[in-house]
């Protein structure tokens, strides 16, 4: 049980950071701010 | 050893003449092409040797760059029975009828024979002999069919080619007058498609060996190149009549045919088409496959076209996946055309053909999932996925509400006055494209997980990391799912010229989904136990409908965003070069156009029926395998899947 949740825990780690960099990397292409709201 | 040599002579020869005749039209071309553009510059240019009297020169429209005036100007037609001769019915609405059955047809016989050189590459590849026969059977079947639909696509290109001449004379006569070479390549293309594909049936039990099936390997891939080049010169003449370039604003040619071919949409055209040839394709053969399914006496009838249905959907699935791309390009490239072109296709006059597009495009997927669903049913180990399934349910249903939702809704003076604006006070906010991109990417990555699961159903993976791997590929799948989603809820807060570049990374999510999903569960499925095989034969009756749905939703999109193509010109034949001056220079009505949709639609798949008995009348018998349900023995198709 106890090695399901720390491979839950590095999967969502690695997919949350995955997910992050896809955001901004493919909004940065166009030229565009991924993290418009968080800056205002 | 001597008989062997004559015949790989005879079959390099057989190559050779099928690249010659490919060549051919343009070998032909270029001197013709030659004669007819430099004569007239060279005596303009003598004229003016002579007499110095002034060449005429003329801007193209769309380039910019300047050329010699070659060309009649684009003739202004008035309504009468010289320019627009009729019968006693709307010209329009028999050309609309013409034209679409030829392009039902055409895409057919060009997306078939890429079918064929996939399923033969596969079944020389493949090392299980068996399982090679299947695949090289089952290509030989799909190009029989493609044979008699050939034939009934050449005789529905007379059909058009004479309604045009005979009920838009005027304008075919100057469209034919700029695209004069192209239409001869294109007449000598059919000669060398005709010829090729002869050769390729009619060989394929003389070649099926060695080196002789690498020559007819090659045959289905000059075939293909052929049909892609008849495509994309059929494509260069709409594509100028909805962005022309290479005449000037009076519609004069100015002697440069690449300029004409080549217009601002030719190309988004031609990826749209070929993939969407495909998905079509795809989802006809699967609908064959199913309509033999369904009258199968035996079980190894009803296996055979089960296999075939299940290949045939998944190839046709996997060109539906690309063609939202291609189809976004062409919509950017529309836009940047005219600005105003794109407004009138998805902000106005045929803005509500989109929505049914959005619900067409549901369909699709629902479809495809409810098909994959029930395919699991004849998987023994597939029943750990049967209780999730419906949540998959949920999120598709909850995808297609959101993706269908309009933006503005069709109303009286009364019922907005009574709103208070434009916009429904609920429904306004769910019709916008941040919130549709998530409601369809949902759907996508749905279709992903369905496919996943379908490829696993019957396995257990025997990797030393599978529980890590089984983790993450979860929560891969969920994390995608919230980034889809919050990114289509983040796009509400933030200004439209940022929330615009959302769709991106929303599509790029989804694309992870897909591509590395699909890798992590083959590596992990490498060497995977079995637990039961594929039982090919015992899918539900209810699955072979879901396959017609599909074929049947296909057709019809097709049909649609034909008319959509077509309507954009407004009231020109030419756009902004030669005015429609018939009495039908008007946009038909949303449900008029459906009616027509439907009638196509309908009449499509009746002819294609008699197509499918015809090629039943000759079959051959399908090498009988053993019996499904004993586990090992039957054999299954490559990647198991």
């Amino acid at each position: 049980m106890g090695q399901s949740i720390l491979y839950g825990i590095i999967s969502v780690v690695i997919c949350v950071a995955f997910f992050t960099l896809v955001n901004h990397v493919f909004m940065d292409m166009q030229g565009l701010d991924y993290w418009y709201l968080f800056r205002k | 050893m001597g008989l062997v040599t004559k015949k790989n002579l005879f079959s390099i020869l057989a190559l050779g003449a099928m690249i010659g005749l490919l060549l051919l039209p343009i070998i032909m071309a270029l001197p013709l092409h030659a004669a007819g553009e430099e004569t007239p510059v060279a005596d303009a240019v003598k004229k003016e040797g002579d007499q110095g009297e002034k060449v005429e020169k003329g801007r193209d429209v769309y380039y910019k760059t300047e050329g010699i005036v070659v060309g009649a100007p684009a003739p202004k037609t008035t309504d009468g029975p010289k320019d627009y001769p009729r019968y006693n019915f709307e010209s329009r609405v028999l050309l609309w009828f013409a034209n679409q059955q030829h392009l039902y047809y055409g895409s057919f016989v060009l997306a078939v024979p890429i079918f064929c050189m996939v399923i033969e590459f596969m079944g020389v590849m493949t090392k299980d002999k068996a399982l090679a026969k299947r695949y090289d059977q089952l290509a030989y079947d799909f190009i029989k069919i493609s044979l008699t639909a050939y034939s009934l696509t050449a005789i529905l290109g007379g059909i058009l080619i004479f309604t045009f001449l005979t009920l838009y004379p005027a304008f075919f006569g100057y469209l034919s007058s700029i695209f004069r070479p192209v239409m001869h390549i294109y007449a000598l293309l059919f000669v060398a498609e005709s010829g090729t594909l002869y050769i390729y049936y009619y060989g394929w039990d003389k070649m099926k060996e060695g080196f002789l099936k690498w020559i007819h390997l090659s045959m289905s891939v000059i075939l293909n190149v052929i049909g892609t080049l008849l495509m994309m010169l059929a494509n260069s003449w709409i594509g100028f009549m909805m962005s022309p370039a290479g005449v000037d604003e009076q519609g004069r040619f100015l002697g440069n045919i690449w300029h004409v071919i080549h217009t601002a949409l030719w190309n988004p055209l031609n990826v749209h088409r070929i993939l969407g040839n495909m998905a079509f394709g795809g989802g006809v053969v699967a609908a064959y496959a199913a309509y033999r399914f369904l009258a199968s006496k035996t079980d190894e009838d009803r296996a055979h076209y089960d296999w075939m249905g299940y290949i045939a959907m998944a190839l046709g699935v996997a060109f539906l996946i690309p063609l939202p791309f291609a189809g976004y390009w062409l919509m950017r490239e529309v836009y940047a055309y005219r600005q105003q072109m794109g407004i009138t296709l998805m902000g106005g006059l045929l803005a509500w053909l989109f929505i049914i597009q959005a619900t067409m495009i549901g369909i699709l997927f629902l479809s495809t999932n409810y098909y994959l669903w029930q395919a699991m049913g004849r998987m023994r180990g597939a029943e750990k996925y049967q209780r999730y399934i419906k949540y998959l349910v949920f999120l598709l249903a909850c995808g297609f509400l959101v993706f269908i939702t309009p933006h503005t809704m069709v109303m009286s003076p009364a019922e907005l006055k009574a709103m208070g604006g434009q916009q429904h006070p609920v429904l306004g906010n769910y019709g916008v494209m941040s919130a549709k991109n998530g409601g369809i990417n949902v759907i996508i990555t749905t279709t992903v997980l369905s496919f996943v699961w379908y490829m696993r159903g019957n396995r257990v993976s025997t990797v030393s990391w599978a529980k890590f791997g089984n983790i993450f590929m979860g929560v891969f799948f969920a994390c995608a799912y919230i980034n889809i989603i919050w990114l289509a809820i983040y796009g509400y807060y933030i200004p439209a010229n940022v929330r615009v570049g959302l769709s991106v990374p929303q599509v790029a999510t989804t694309l992870s989904c897909l591509f590395f999903m699909f890798g992590l569960n083959s590596v992990m499925m490498r060497g995977a136990k079995q637990t039961g095989p594929i039982e090919w034969g015992k899918i539900s009756v209810r699955s072979q409908y879901a396959l017609i749905m599909l074929a049947t939703a296909f057709t019809w999109m097709m049909g649609l965003m034909g008319y959509i193509r077509s309507s954009v010109r407004l009231f020109w034949h030419v756009n902004e070069i030669m005015r429609d001056n018939s009495p039908w220079a008007y946009t038909h009505t949303v449900g008029f156009a459906a009616n027509m949709i439907s009638f196509n639609v309908l009449f499509f798949w009746i002819s294609i029926l008699f197509v499918f008995w015809l090629g039943s009348l000759a079959a051959k018998k399908v090498p009988v395998e053993a019996k499904a349900g004993v586990p090992g023995r039957v054999p299954e198709p490559a990647g198991s899947h």
